[in-house]
């Protein structure tokens, strides 16, 4: 159901990033026909390329389908990444505290459908504080501030951030945005991985992930600034946010909270030990390695939107619960 | 009390078809409730169709580890085994089950994982190294399994041989081995039935064995078959 018609630049992104996909492989021809492609490269960016064929369509199909299947997708993408969390801190072992981060997810998800922000906000302190009650009854101190802070930030990340993302929905240019992010946010990587084989010298953070340069960040923070700025102006067109200020603003929150991101998951599989969250995507890992990026952009965009006018949420507010 | 530790699950790095199989697999939530309900189930068919009756429970150990092994005859035993543990022990149960059988296609694999909590034993290459798997769960974790140490159901309802296989896991450990005898399983339901009869069922738990004092090898295994054998057919001949 899309109570407001495709929006051009949903289906204009998505043409761009299908056009992309077909590309791909006479780039790789291009390459290996210039000899700049071995062969363990070669296999590693083939698995890589097969594994987007699938996850592009599963990602831009909900969001272009309409409203309700774009907030279902999202939840279901912050369900499995709470999953992969959950299973590689051990957290999964506390049942009680799982629950309630689940129970917490799903009700943010109605709070949504239903397009009642006030429901939305009052969850998220509302969870939090039964994650930090409910703890008691186990009556194990041991490791209690663990096994709380551990509920909180997974319900922070993956239930009220990606929550942000799926908010959009509501609004009028819900689709063609959320699509843009998506697309920005991959790009964000690409960027940054490109300007740091190019330009990269100094590294960025040594310990916390050592492949990248403070090159590879600037070159995509230019990168994508430039590319979202151009959509957000293509889709916000004649609205207060099409400014270049906004329009620079926005490019680059979307850049640096993707890296920030980014970091974060690294900073948390450091700290565990581990390589990749999970297996579930053949070359890329756990979902939680492919989707890091976007779990800051939710909420710093949708607040910058909101506080400029940017953001209608036209639909009736209440949907199912108002009067 | 023991601190909180970051413990990955030990089947993260696998793919999904894996897990299923895997002998490091855990439970998360979904699993977990899937399994609460079918063992509320299988406790009320037990109880109401077989009019189970269950003597012995007290020789339970309080807490995981522990093995329970039992006679093989119907796909009946590992459900009546499993039903005969305390609730709190409920997630920690693990009933060994023929990899040929309820790990072949992917959907069995998945009702035996998501349902049944079951670990595959591959009968045709099962290797020393899948019973070395097994014993380090069992000592690292608070795991408790589920096994029939005649390797097969019996045709003709009489008690087999035990195999050795099981002294692999318990050998040289503190790990208590309860031995069980279920009576009425191969009249309800015989290799070859398709659906059970209504016929009554009788679980006796015994006294459970340790095997600390046993060398872990051939004859270390040997031993705990004879000894465990001896203790299932007391159990059975028992007139109480």
């Amino acid at each position: 159901m899309n109570l407001f018609g495709l929006h051009p630049m949903a289906l204009g992104i998505t043409a761009g990033i299908a056009a992309a996909l077909l590309a791909t492989p006479l780039i790789f021809l291009v390459l290996e026909k210039a000899g700049k492609l071995p062969p363990a490269l070669r296999s590693d960016l083939w698995t890589r390329y097969k594994s987007w064929l699938i996850l592009a369509p599963l990602m831009v199909g909900p969001l272009l389908a309409g409203r309700v299947p774009a907030i279902v997708g999202v939840f279901v993408l912050a369900a499995l990444c709470y999953r992969e969390f959950a299973r590689a801190t051990g957290l999964f072992r506390e049942r009680l505290v799982s629950a309630i981060v689940s129970i917490g997810g799903i009700l943010l998800t109605f709070a949504i459908l239903d397009n009642w922000l006030g429901f939305f906000n009052a969850l998220q302190t509302l969870i939090v504080c039964l994650i930090v009650i409910f703890s008691l009854f186990a009556d194990q101190p041991k490791g209690y501030i663990q096994r709380v802070a551990l509920g909180v930030l997974a319900f922070m990340l993956f239930g009220v951030s990606l929550g942000h993302f799926s908010f959009f929905a509501n609004d009028r240019l819900g689709a063609p945005l959320q699509i843009a992010i998506l697309l920005c946010v991959e790009l964000n990587d690409v960027f940054a991985y490109c300007s740091g084989k190019t330009f990269g010298r100094r590294k960025l953070s040594p310990n916390t992930s050592p492949n990248k340069t403070i090159g590879g960040a600037l070159g995509a923070a230019v990168l994508t600034t430039a590319l979202f700025g151009f959509l957000v102006h293509c889709i916000f067109r004649g609205t207060p946010i099409d400014r270049p200020v906004h329009l620079i603003a926005l490019g680059l929150l979307l850049s640096l909270t993707g890296q920030w991101g980014d970091l974060v998951m690294s900073s948390i599989k450091r700290d565990l030990g581990i390589k990749d969250m999970g297996a579930t995507i053949p070359g890329h890992g756990g979902l939680l390695d492919r989707f890091d990026s976007l779990i800051f952009v939710g909420p710093a965009l949708f607040h910058y939107l909101a506080y400029f006018g940017g953001l209608t949420l036209d639909l009736p507010a209440r949907i199912f619960t108002g009067h | 009390m023991d601190d909180w530790q970051y413990r990955p699950a030990g089947d993260l790095h696998l793919k999904p078809g894996e897990s299923l199989r895997s002998l490091q697999r855990e439970a998360g939530l979904i699993s977990s409730l899937t399994q609460t309900a079918w063992r509320a189930l299988v406790r009320a068919y037990l109880r109401g169709y077989h009019r189970l009756r269950i003597d012995g429970a007290e020789n339970l150990p309080a807490q995981a580890p522990f093995v329970m092994i039992g006679n093989h005859t119907s796909h009946l035993d590992a459900l009546v085994l499993a039903s005969a543990m305390p609730w709190r022990l409920r997630r920690s149960v693990f009933p060994i089950a023929a990899g040929d059988v309820f790990f072949e296609t992917p959907a069995v694999a998945l009702f035996s994982a998501m349902m049944l909590n079951a670990l595959p034993m591959w009968r045709k290459r099962c290797g020393s190294h899948a019973m070395q798997e097994l014993r380090d769960r069992l000592l690292s974790g608070p795991s408790i399994y589920i096994l029939f140490p005649e390797g097969t159901r019996s045709r003709d309802g009489s008690l087999g041989r035990f195999k050795p296989g099981l002294g692999m896991i318990v050998a040289g450990s503190s790990v208590p081995v309860v031995p069980c005898h279920l009576e009425g399983a191969f009249a309800a339901s015989p290799p070859g039935a398709r659906l059970p009869r209504p016929l009554p069922l009788r679980l006796r738990i015994g006294p459970p064995l340790t095997f600390a004092n046993l060398s872990n090898d051939r004859s270390g295994w040997q031993e705990i078959a004879t000894r465990l054998e001896a203790a299932v057919s007391a159990l059975r001949d028992s007139k109480s």
